[in-house]
């Protein structure tokens, strides 16, 4: 046992050593040891590496070249009606006010089902593509040829939190990593200051299950979705929570590095006790970052206002979406925005029981202008050439309405049998739509594409073959997809 | 069709067993030389059994079996294989050339992905040539492990084996644990660690066996100890601590995956759910033998019926999520009920048995040789269970009440039994029928009418109104006005039987009772009616149909003629069931929740419906004896009864048979069970989540797990592949639920049950030592890892069994090890082969858990509360947000929060963000390993977060209030609290004038943070 290391010159006298943010580590003899154990490396090795923070998996990606480096993820609670957004179905007035043709009884939620709605926002073609968009979302219409508009997406469930589990983990069930997480843990992060998967919520509230939407499940915990918090400081525990004082706080963390530093060395070097020597170095720069990153302040006039910052409507998911940029540029994996939260009375996310036209109307003035300016502000900066942004909902609306069975009414049940979703970005085949439902847009008949296959293309977009990034848990090298998923090939460019 | 299906599952059932014999043969006689005298034929059946078989099992069956028939080709039986696939023959016998199955095989296009090499072909086309024997048909293919999935020769499925002590070199063994490692160790020359100090072991010890940090008075103590028991006994007083349950029910609770909500969208919190935890922890203190442990926890509530341990016990089966938003959709809710049988066969596979059962939900298992019909099986024998509360009397206190009245009954059964074995003997001199299970049979009260009205056992007695008289040894009813009504009951009546010997006046009559249970007065009853609703059949009568269903028995055709005993049996899980003379009478069913008949306050009707006369309540006919008994009655019992209706003994007869002695302890004995009765019923209720069973139903196996798509019926079961223990429970496939329940615990915990011990056994050694024996404790199958030191495993098993399964006994096995006691620390020339420490030669540090460095911090700056049990603390705020519940975590602070962590309400959406940071599991899914991660998040939380800081403080204060104002002193003291260990001299330097510029809750924050406190060497 030595004690040496403690009272040398070394630990000792070389103050400046321990600067934290600057160093994180204290001392030329640890920084030696953290070499030796592999947790510190010149900046030359690490860009020759790839990511500041590597992935885990056994079976490291790239599988293949990878078309998007990073994605966003913009999840719409409560259902979206895709035959009033972006499935255009013109048997539908046709067929307005008349009983649902064939035997089939629909095994709907809620159990009621009524006359057949026409859609109630007029479609056209936009851009040069022609892909037809409604007038639910204009802004998002005139970025229209960006757009790869699946229109032939099933669920396996017509309640919402196992349907949006499905949609973030591909299990129904609760304790499944998110996608977010299965990133975090296959690709690790280009960056070593903010965390690999961020979750921005709704202003106002949580989905339904709360954090268990961006669990980590299985997987390490640093894999867990981190949330940021729209008051306060963004991350928790990211300051103090009492008052410290600056010198004291800077005296404590250099006796913490020495410390560390003489337990370790009596323990002859630890890969494990390095690693969290390590964390406190990390943490010391997160707390430089985090508020960096949030000041959207740096942003210009012009920015803001395309985001639609100066709208009531627009802020709260304008503010999102342009720190989602921002989180993003830093080298952040996974951003997933949420729009809407818990369900209930008076809805405050995409759940149009009772009236789709209030509900939607009311929902989509806060999310289309945002959306519109975000795809628009990647393209511009040429981020959107190696980022992907994936636009899901949990599942579609009925064209039928939930209601008595003679009467046309004003909601639409929950439809998991047939729903639109869109991705834009690297390597897809912008202003296309692929698949299809039927005449009525109840059921995906052209193409299905169940979350398995949604997942098995959005990996392979990031260089990920989805049957080989795996983890083993309880018996079974589990995968995002389960034992299914399957490329959809057709919407690659 | 189902037919043929049935003949096959018979076949297959038939096989099974042989292919397993076979498989074991070869394996043990491989090389040996068979039999000389058998024939040829024989001879090639055998060759193909022990060289073919195996290589189609392994390499071909995977794609083509009867379910898979891929290129429709089945080669698994021999009808099939020689009929061929959708390219016609495969094989010709006698000519590999013209076989297309060597054609394929030689071009190395089956099996597609690995072609045979040479000589596996070669066994093929030496088989074809020499004319393609058959053997023992068809191929079990799950018969043989193969380099893609497990057969029954698989390790872990074979029984336990007491191993030979293998004799070791070093000189570092204590005991049989430590011959098993250091002969794995010298075959690696790899060389163990010496024992570790005094100070590393008692903060070693105390850490791992109550997940606290040991006192500084202990470490001084222990380090000054110099007996040579001083370690056994520190073990000793460690096992014996409360504290010992509290940090290993944590453990269970992470394998349970135990939540106090329901999770999904809703995530409903269960105020009530705490009483499994408390009882888990209970259970390990009083060291509950673990198959009971376990027993209980899938059936307890069968096993112990009336013991309110046992219904909490099974709050394990409704541990998990559960989805309380129901779609009106018919189809999605069964999706939903197969997925929640699918989460709880998952739990129980794994945690008991380490097997991934539910894998074979939708087909054969693909890496174990478990089959879909198992895992139906298995489904059928849980299919009851759902969730819910209960009302119970308040646990713990109620259960020492029914120990009391336990007891005191035994001693009652004691003295009567070799009375009532003399009445019976005498009164059957010539009856042969064997009188073992009549003498068992106790009711709580009977009637002889033809002895008269009074109660043969207890004080029931009756009394007559109207017209009802005895004539012809028989009670005598009218249907008009005749009935008889008795003295209360003296005790709480819940699980029952009734039954009564009765002959009807004429079979068109409607809604009269044989025998009523009633509150005096009216309202709750329960009764033998005849006909209240369907002409002629008999029904369990209830109050406005509560708990009646139709039996579906025959219609009455002989009441009129002679005399019938009818039987109902109330069992503790609802289920009501009914036997004419002796028989079951149409199907039992699941009547809703037991009704309880509290003391003082219920009576037995005969003749009657419920009061008040009148109406269509009164039954025309006679009542020649009845009885009501305390319990539900078996079939047996009751065929029994119908038998002999002498089975009955009074209370008379049998004190008349007693001495005056034993007269005087009768009557006492009687009096201190009355006064406890009353004692219990005053105890105040306290509501339970736990399973509510409900009836099972029929289950079949689902065709791709389809529940739109029935198969063939499954029966409750376990699994057939495991070696030892018979799979089949002998239920019919709509056995009562509890029955089916009871019989899975008693299989999984048998004995015989190969890895039922080994599993726990890994499993603490998982926890003691960072790493399983096996390093996948819930998986002991194909996908798992294979053990490091199987004759270790083994041995740990087989003492296990020998011990009664006693966990404490494990523990202290483990922990008294040369093997634990080995120091962590590594040597500059340590071995670099071994960096992992799978072959210990150290022992390994361990990061302290999540909880335990909440525990820690909480003692160390003295604030902990040691309070046990009861309702959890909340570190969150619940608010109902709409429909759904939301969990806002807060930093809260208080005696109430300030317990141990296995306390905090464990909520599936309402984690705590600091627990998370330093890998607290979701409860949503079973956590057999923790992981341990270090991230930035971390290190923010442990230096920033409130409750850090606030130990921090509180730390400071205590010891400048213990140690006073001396640095020296306070230094010592906070190294003593926070690391187990005094300050050396140069710390004392350093740290002084830290202290000094800086604070004392300064160094304290510091030193909580430190990779020292956060690691156990």
């Amino acid at each position: 046992m030595s004690t040496s290391e403690f009272s040398t010159e070394r630990a000792i006298d070389r103050r400046d050593f321990f600067s934290w943010a600057q160093y994180g580590l204290g001392g030329a003899a640890l920084a030696t040891l953290l070499v030796r154990d592999g947790f510190a490396e010149d900046a030359a090795a690490s860009a020759q590496r790839g990511p500041k923070i590597p992935g885990e998996a056994d079976d490291p990606p790239p599988h293949h070249s990878a078309k998007a480096k990073r994605a966003i993820h913009i999840c719409l609670c409560g259902g979206l009606s895709h035959i009033d957004s972006f499935d255009y179905k013109p048997a539908l007035a046709k067929d307005h006010g008349q009983k649902l043709g064939g035997d089939e009884r629909p095994d709907v939620f809620f159990g009621q089902v009524g006359l057949i709605r026409k859609n109630d926002w007029e479609f056209a073609q936009h851009g040069k593509s022609g892909l037809w968009v409604s007038a639910l979302f204009p802004h998002i219409a005139k970025m229209a040829d960006e757009l790869t508009v699946i229109r032939s997406m099933v669920a396996e469930s017509s309640s919402h939190t196992p349907a949006t589990f499905q949609e973030n983990s591909g299990f129904r069930f609760n304790g499944f990593p998110a996608a977010g997480a299965w990133l975090s843990y296959g690709l690790g992060n280009d960056t070593d200051e903010l965390p690999a998967y961020v979750v921005l919520p709704d202003t106002r509230g949580l989905p339904a299950g709360g954090t268990v939407n961006w669990t980590n499940g299985f997987l390490p915990a640093r894999h867990q979705g981190v949330m940021f918090n729209t008051q306060g400081p963004a991350v928790r525990d990211l300051i103090p929570s009492r008052e410290i004082g600056p010198s004291v706080e800077r005296a404590s963390r250099d006796l913490l590095v020495r410390l560390n530093a003489r337990h370790l060395a009596e323990r002859g070097g630890s890969d494990a006790l390095s690693a969290r020597i390590e964390s406190y170095g990390l943490a010391a720069k997160m707390q430089l970052a985090v508020p960096r990153v949030t000041h959207l302040d740096d942003e210009t006039a012009a920015t803001q206002e395309s985001y639609g910052l100066h709208r009531d409507e627009t802020r709260d998911f304008g503010r999102n979406c342009l720190l989602a940029r921002r989180l993003l540029e830093q080298g952040v994996r996974f951003v997933q925005l949420f729009s809407g939260g818990a369900f209930g009375s008076p809805r405050i996310n995409w759940d149009g029981h009772e009236d789709v036209v209030q509900n939607h109307t009311q929902e989509a003035a806060r999310i289309d202008q945002p959306v519109a300016a975000l795809l628009a502000d990647l393209r511009q900066r040429g981020l959107l050439d190696d980022t992907l942004v994936l636009f899901t909902t949990e599942f579609g609306r009925t064209p039928f309405t939930q209601s008595a069975a003679d009467v046309v009414g004003k909601g639409r049940d929950h439809n998991q049998y047939g729903f639109s979703v869109w991705l834009a970005g690297a390597g897809l085949k912008p202003g296309v739509a692929y698949g299809a439902t039927d005449d009525i847009g109840w059921k995906a008949v052209d193409k299905p594409v169940p979350w398995h296959d949604f997942h098995a293309t959005v990996l392979h977009l990031l260089g990920i073959d989805h049957t080989r990034l795996t983890y083993y848990h309880n018996g079974i090298r589990r995968r995002l997809t389960n034992v299914h998923g399957h490329v959809v090939s057709e919407i690659l460019s | 069709m189902n037919a043929l299906r049935d003949i096959r599952r018979r076949l297959v059932a038939a096989v099974v067993p042989i292919a397993v014999c076979v498989g074991a043969l070869a394996w043990a006689g491989r090389g040996n030389e068979t039999d000389a005298g058998a024939s040829d034929a024989s001879k090639a059946a055998e060759h193909f059994d022990k060289h073919v078989a195996p290589l189609l099992a392994s390499r071909c069956l995977e794609c083509h079996n009867p379910n898979e028939f891929k290129g429709k080709l089945d080669l698994s039986a021999k009808g099939a294989a020689m009929r061929g696939g959708e390219n016609g023959a495969v094989i010709a016998p006698g000519d590999p050339d013209e076989s297309l199955l060597w054609q394929y095989v030689e071009a190395d296009e089956m099996p597609p992905k690995k072609p045979l090499a040479d000589a596996e072909k070669e066994i093929l086309r030496k088989w074809i040539a020499a004319g393609a024997a058959w053997g023992t048909d068809p191929i079990d293919r799950f018969a043989y492990t193969s380099d893609a999935r497990a057969g029954y020769d698989w390790w872990s499925l074979q029984p336990v084996r007491r191993p030979v002590l293998p004799d070791a070199k070093s000189a570092d063994v204590r005991g049989a644990i430590d011959r098993f490692v250091a002969v794995k160790r010298e075959e690696r020359g790899l060389v163990g660690s010496r024992e570790a100090e005094r100070r590393v072991l008692i903060r070693r010890l105390t850490f791992d066996l109550l997940g606290l940090p040991p006192s500084p008075d202990d470490v001084q103590a222990f380090a000054a100890d110099a007996s040579p028991d001083a370690y056994e006994r520190l073990v000793d007083r460690l096992l014996s601590s409360p504290h010992f349950g509290e940090r290993w029910g944590r453990f269970w609770l992470d394998v349970v995956r135990f939540g106090e909500s329901d999770g999904y969208e809703y995530d409903k919190l269960r105020p009530n759910a705490w009483p499994y935890r408390d009882w888990v922890i209970a259970a390990l203190n009083e060291d509950l033998p673990y198959d009971e442990f376990v027993a209980q926890q899938i059936a307890g509530d069968v096993l112990r019926p009336g013991d309110p341990h046992g219904t909490v016990a099974v709050g394990f089966l409704v541990a998990g999520p559960h989805d309380g938003l129901k779609p009106a959709g018919e189809v999605m809710l069964k999706i939903m009920r197969q997925d929640e049988l699918e989460d709880v066969v998952g739990v129980i596979g794994q945690t008991f048995l380490g097997l991934t059962v539910h894998c074979a939900r939708c087909h054969d298992h693909k890496f174990d040789p478990i089959r879909q019909v198992d895992y139906y099986r298995l489904t059928s024998a849980v299919a009851g269970y759902s969730h819910g509360e209960r009302e119970m009397p308040a646990a713990a206190s109620a259960a020492a009440v029914d120990a009391l009245i336990a007891a005191a009954e035994r001693r009652i059964r004691e003295l009567e039994e070799p009375a009532r074995r003399r009445i019976l003997a005498r009164r059957g001199a010539d009856d042969d029928k064997g009188d073992e299970p009549l003498a068992a049979l106790r009711p709580l009260a009977a009637w002889d009418f033809a002895r008269g009205l009074d109660d043969l056992v207890g004080n029931a007695d009756g009394e007559a109104s109207g017209s009802a008289a005895i004539t012809d040894r028989a009670l005598r009813l009218d249907g008009k006005s005749g009935f008889v009504a008795t003295a209360p009951l003296e005790r709480d009546i819940r699980e029952k039987t009734l039954v009564a010997v009765v002959t009807l006046d004429n079979l068109q009559q409607q809604g009269g009772a044989a025998i009523s249970i009633q509150r005096v007065g009216g309202g709750a009853f329960d009764a033998i009616v005849f006909a209240e609703r369907d002409l002629g059949r008999w029904m369990a009568g209830s109050e406005g149909f509560a708990r009646t269903k139709p039996f579906n028995g025959p219609e009455e055709t002989d009441a009129s003629l002679r005399p019938v005993q009818m039987a109902i049996v109330y069992r503790v899980d609802g289920t009501i069931a009914a036997y004419r003379d002796g028989k079951p009478y149409g199907e039992a069913y699941h009547g809703g929740p037991l009704q309880t008949f509290p003391a003082g306050k219920t009576q037995l009707l005969f003749g009657l419906r419920h009061s008040p006369a009148g109406g269509n309540r009164l039954l025309a006919g006679a009542v020649h004896r009845a009885a009501l008994f305390d319990r539900a009655l078996s079939a047996e019992e009751i065929a029994a009864l119908a038998r002999d209706a002498s089975a009955i003994v009074s209370s008379d007869e049998i004190l008349a048979q007693l001495s005056p002695d034993e007269r005087r302890l009768h009557r006492d004995l009687n009096d201190e069970v009355a006064a406890l009765e009353k004692q219990r019923s005053k105890l105040k209720k306290q509501a339970v989540y736990t399973c509510v069973p409900q009836p099972g139903g029929v289950a079949h196996v689902l065709v791709r797990g389809n529940p739109q798509q029935l198969g063939q019926v499954a029966a409750a079961g376990g699994l057939s592949t495991l070696r030892g223990v018979d799979a089949d429970f002998g239920l019919a496939p709509d056995a009562p639920e509890g029955e089916r329940r009871s019989k899975l615990a008693r299989w999984i915990t048998d004995r015989n049950n190969p890895l039922f011990a080994r599993v726990m056994a890994n499993r603490l050694w998982h926890y003691h030592f960072g790493r399983g024996l096996v390093d996948t404790p819930n998986d002991f199958g194909f996908s798992g890892s294979r053990p490091t030191h199987p004759e270790l495993l083994d041995y740990l098993a087989a003492e296990f069994v020998r011990g009664g399964f006693a966990l404490k006994q494990l523990h202290r096995s483990l922990v008294s090890s040369a093997t634990y006691r080995q120091a962590s620390t590594v040597a500059d020339d340590a071995p670099k082969a071994d960096s992992e420490n799978r072959w210990l030669w150290r022992k390994s540090p361990m990061r302290l858990e999540a909880e335990v460095v909440r525990d820690a911090m909480l003692a160390a700056a003295g604030e902990l509360n040691a309070a046990m049990g009861g309702p959890g603390f909340h570190d969150f705020r619940a608010y109902v947000h709409r429909t759904t519940q939301f969990y806002e975590p807060l930093d809260v602070s208080g005696p109430d929060v300030q317990r141990r962590t296995v306390y905090r309400t464990w909520a599936r959406g309402g984690r705590n963000p600091f627990l998370d940071t330093l890998d607290c599991p979701d409860p949503s899914t079973t956590t057999p390993k923790r992981s341990v991660t270090t991230t930035p998040l971390q290190a923010m939380a442990m230096w920033n977060n409130a409750f850090v800081l606030r130990m921090a403080e509180k730390l400071a204060a205590r010891v400048a209030r213990e140690a006073g104002d001396e640095p020296e002193e306070q230094l010592d003291r906070i190294y003593a609290l926070v690391l187990s260990r005094p300050a050396t001299d140069d710390e004392r330097e350093v740290l002084g004038d830290f202290v000094e510029e800086n604070g004392l809750a300064a160094l304290c924050r510091v030193l909580l943070n430190s990779n020292e406190f956060m690691y156990v060497d």
